[in-house]
């Protein structure tokens, strides 16, 4: 078990540059989620991590000891794939027994491992299968047992569960987390589901063309983000564009939007605020509003009912805001209808123009 | 991700280098040097054997311009490989087309394999066998008379139309092949799709089939008229006295005429009407790819 | 839709006699190989003479050992060189690679005569000269491509993941090969070393320029005799060797689908 330190870590593929001196430390036994639209370089990141693929200049060190010319072969790292590549030719017992079986150690320790590995993913009595009998969820957990068995340093998942449907990825993120915790071992892994980075990891790292854009922990890049990007990329967010105030920023129609404490901006500059819609309060008139707040007026132009909550889209000065309520069987306000839109500055993020 | 990945392996001719070098090393002494020292000799006028005295000349293919034979016999011998060629796509390509498109499951599997299984024994086996049926007293005779009620001589043996049963029987199953790759691919959407927009059987045919087929159409054509043009094996058993073509004439220069010479030139001129056909198929070629 | 079942009925018919015309000489030609006339008058009369006579033909069994023979080794060497080639053009990329595999096509489609005669031509050239040695360089060099490009077919279905997995799990490269790619591409490689057999055998008019009279392949040796004039003892043998190379063919078609099935 170990940590990774990747500092200033940079590849280009011609002239396209995939990582942009990028650093992060990877605590050891952290869970972290590498997180970024297709093209990012976040997949990239992780192989470099992995050793299929040097960096052109930077440090990797994986327990304090630098890897960066080090073969993939020689990194002792686990790794899951995305579409879990599995060895077709051989079974089950004998796909999670590879990577002893290469270091050449004796067969009667290998099948205790194995079995082990088997009995901890759950799949205890499948070794005897190939991989082809086996559904979605049990190559994936085979997989699982495949990389760690060779007790790596670190475990690197690549979009571990892309290619499952959507109740057995939620299955799985559970099953994941019980694993990785069970055994400590530093897991870093790449998606590009929101929803998977904010529910399982303890620290997410968002990358954009090749850069990293904010790093840490879910409840922080969520209720702290530092752009714009890392806003709306990771969930839903309202964003205002105006001229910073200090503490909050001025519309170009003149309304004044506050922002919570702490943050502030030299007044003038451009910037923006963001606002997540279950952040802001819906009403037909100003008279439910706390003081203090800040009170935007605006015309429903789309109510989306999804259950247990509502999306309503707000028509305010050429801007269509997000709104989410959750259905608690209060009234429901129709399309067409004006209203009232409120929220407190401390649910209002300012972020400086980029 | 899969172009970084590809990028990754980047670099790797020093790595490649060791597991190709065998391969073409082998390909160059058996394939491209001899065809490359062909050339060269077919500008000789005598081989640089046993001290015997040499020089340059183009005389070797002034003796093809000049003498009026070797032109006619080229002509004849891309006219078999026209005729050849049309026959085996007015057989074959109606044939991979019901293989393609009528017939399903492994009974299809079964029959295709069974109409290119000849295509793989042995031609001059194959060639060898139709004498049986085609001589006078051989079994399409007797067949026939035993059926008809007048008395027919069937001889087809020694005669061109023998040359062309026989060249059509041995490169058929490649059109079938050729076309029923590109048939299949065709999707039956597409033809529904047509029928649906209220194409009759002809118009779909003509309008998607074979344009969407043509470049098996094309690459079985480019493939049977090629070895047909360079033939001499097929019409020296089936032809006779009236098999004598193109290729009959090169291999006369190197085993009974012994004019080396003259034979690599031959074989050149061969070789570069070849590679004109094969540089027009190319593009059709290159989208069937 | 009454139209279109007689459609595919025609058809199935035209199919059928399609291969009839495939099939009926060979049949015949079998046939004849068992019957008693020696200039094939009917009725027909069963005999296995012509089989018997063939063990007497000193000619042609050392000329059926020469085959196998060069078979066998051609089918050797072709796959562990088209096999290594073929990994390497899979595995790295580097210039000139479209050209290297551009270049296996000439041997398959340039006509036998061509490539064999300019064999001849350049064997003689730098001393090689004519014989069984010679026949067997071009042997090889024509079925390389075919290894090559069956075993590159098989590797196109290979993920790379899977060299990646291993890797992953700190398997060498040699150990990588040997116990992820190989197994993989082993029907491909042995399709493809049928395919080379097949070549092999089956060639004629290369192995027809490189022989000589003691050194010398089957199907040349039938050349000779039905240029001689047609006798059952070539039916027998034809029909021999027919069979050997069918049987072959539907062998490697267990390992290698050639119609590209969905």
């Amino acid at each position: 078990m170990a940590g990774v330190q990747v500092s200033n870590v940079s590849r280009s593929f011609g002239a396209h540059k995939a990582l942009d001196d990028v650093s992060i430390d990877f605590a050891d036994g952290g869970f972290y989620a590498l997180l970024g639209p297709s093209g990012s370089g976040k997949t990239t990141l992780l192989r470099q991590i992995a050793g299929f693929d040097f960096p052109d200049s930077g440090r990797i060190a994986i327990g304090g000891e630098s890897v960066e010319r080090v073969p993939v072969e020689k990194r002792r790292i686990g790794m899951v794939f995305q579409n879990y590549a599995l060895f077709p030719n051989m079974s089950v017992a004998d796909n999670i027994a590879f990577g002893l079986s290469v270091r050449g150690e004796a067969k009667t320790a290998i099948a205790t491992e194995v079995q082990r590995a088997l009995d901890l993913v759950q799949l205890g009595k499948l070794g005897g299968r190939r991989p082809h009998q086996l559904s979605g969820g049990q190559r994936q957990r085979v997989a699982l047992a495949r990389a760690i068995v060779t007790k790596p340093r670190v475990l690197l998942l690549d979009e571990p569960l892309g290619a499952l449907d959507k109740a057995l990825r939620v299955d799985m993120q559970i099953e994941l987390k019980r694993i990785q915790r069970e055994i400590g071992i530093t897991t870093i892994f790449v998606t590009h589901d929101q929803e998977e980075a904010l529910t399982m990891s303890d620290r997410i790292g968002i990358l954009r063309d090749g850069r990293l854009v904010q790093e840490g922990p879910p409840e922080e890049i969520y209720d702290r983000p530092k752009s714009e990007f890392a806003a709306t990329f990771l969930g839903d967010a309202n964003i205002f564009r105006g001229d910073a105030t200090g503490n909050g920023i001025r519309l170009p129609d003149g309304t004044a939007i506050a922002a919570g404490a702490g943050a502030r901006l030299a007044a003038g500059a451009k910037a923006s605020c963001a606002v997540r819609p279950e952040r802001i309060r819906i009403a037909r008139d100003a008279g439910a509003s706390d003081g203090g707040a800040n009170i935007l007026r605006g015309q429903v132009s789309k109510r989306i009912f999804a259950g247990n909550n509502s999306t309503y889209f707000v028509e305010r000065a050429g801007q269509t805001l997000k709104v989410i309520v959750q259905n608690t069987g209060a009234d429901r306000l129709d399309e067409g209808q004006e209203v009232v839109l409120h929220w407190s500055p401390e649910s209002t993020v300012l972020i400086a123009a980029g | 991700m899969a172009a970084q990945g590809a990028a990754a392996r980047r670099g790797g001719l020093r790595s490649a280098l060791p597991l190709l070098a065998p391969a073409y090393l082998w390909l160059t002494v058996a394939i491209f040097l001899p065809l490359s020292a062909m050339v060269f000799f077919s500008f000789m006028t005598e081989l640089p054997l046993a001290g015997k005295p040499w020089a340059f000349t183009s005389g070797n293919y002034a003796a093809f311009f000049l003498q009026s034979l070797y032109p006619t016999l080229l002509l004849a011998s891309l006219r078999l490989g026209l005729e050849v060629t049309l026959w085996c796509i007015v057989i074959g390509y109606p044939a991979a087309y019901v293989l393609a498109k009528v017939l399903k499951g492994r009974s299809r599997e079964a029959i295709f394999l069974l109409v290119i299984l000849p295509f793989w024994s042995n031609g001059l086996v194959r060639i060898f066998s139709w004498a049986m049926v085609l001589r006078e007293g051989g079994i399409l005779d007797t067949a026939l008379n035993a059926v008809l009620p007048f008395k027919i001589n069937i001889d087809l043996m020694y005669s061109y139309p023998a040359v062309i049963i026989g060249l059509v029987h041995s490169y058929v199953p490649y059109m079938v092949l050729t076309c029923y790759l590109t048939l299949q691919a065709v999707d039956d959407s597409l033809i529904e799709a047509g029928r649906s927009l209220g194409a009759s059987r002809l118009q779909l045919l003509k309008r998607v089939i074979v344009p969407l087929s043509l470049p098996g159409l094309v690459a079985g054509a480019a493939l049977i008229f090629v070895p047909v043009v360079g033939s001499f094996m097929e019409p020296r058993i089936l032809g006779g006295r009236t098999g004598t073509f193109y290729g009959t004439v090169i291999e006369d220069q190197f085993v009974a005429v012994f004019n080396w010479p003259l034979g690599a030139a031959l074989s050149f001129i061969l070789l570069a009407v070849v590679l004109v056909i094969l540089a027009l198929a190319s593009p059709v070629l290159r989208r069937a790819a | 839709m009454a139209t279109t079942r007689i459609l595919e009925w025609l058809g199935r018919l035209y199919i059928l006699v399609l291969l009839a015309f495939l099939y009926l000489p060979i049949i015949i030609m079998a046939l004849m190989s068992f019957n008693v006339s020696p200039f094939y008058q009917l009725p027909f009369e069963w005999t296995t003479e012509w089989y018997a006579a063939l063990w007497q033909n000193d000619q042609l069994i050392s000329a059926t050992w020469n085959s196998l023979e060069i078979a066998i080794i051609t089918t050797v060497i072709c796959v562990v060189l088209g096999s290594a080639a073929s990994l390497a053009l899979y595995r790295y990329e580097f210039r000139g690679k479209k050209l290297l595999q551009a270049l296996l096509f000439p041997p398959i489609a340039i006509p036998w005569l061509i490539t064999g005669t300019a064999m001849l031509i350049f064997f003689f050239g730098v001393g090689i000269g004519r014989g069984l040695f010679a026949i067997l360089l071009g042997h090889v060099a024509l079925a390389l491509p075919y290894v090559i490009v069956v075993v590159s077919a098989r590797l196109q279905t290979f993920a790379p993941e899977l060299e990646e997995a291993a890797r992953s799990l700190g398997a060498n490269q040699w150990q990588v090969t040997g116990r992820i790619t190989l197994p993989w591409i082993m029907p491909g490689v042995i399709a493809g070393g049928l395919f080379a057999f097949a070549v092999s055998f089956d060639q004629f008019v290369v192995s027809y320029f490189l022989s000589t009279p003691g050194q010398t392949t089957l199907p040349v040796e039938i050349y000779a005799a039905i240029r001689k004039g047609f006798t059952p003892e070539i039916n027998a043998v034809s029909t021999i060797i027919i069979a050997v190379s069918m049987a072959l063919m539907l062998l490697t078609a267990r390992f290698f689908k050639f119609g590209g099935e969905k």
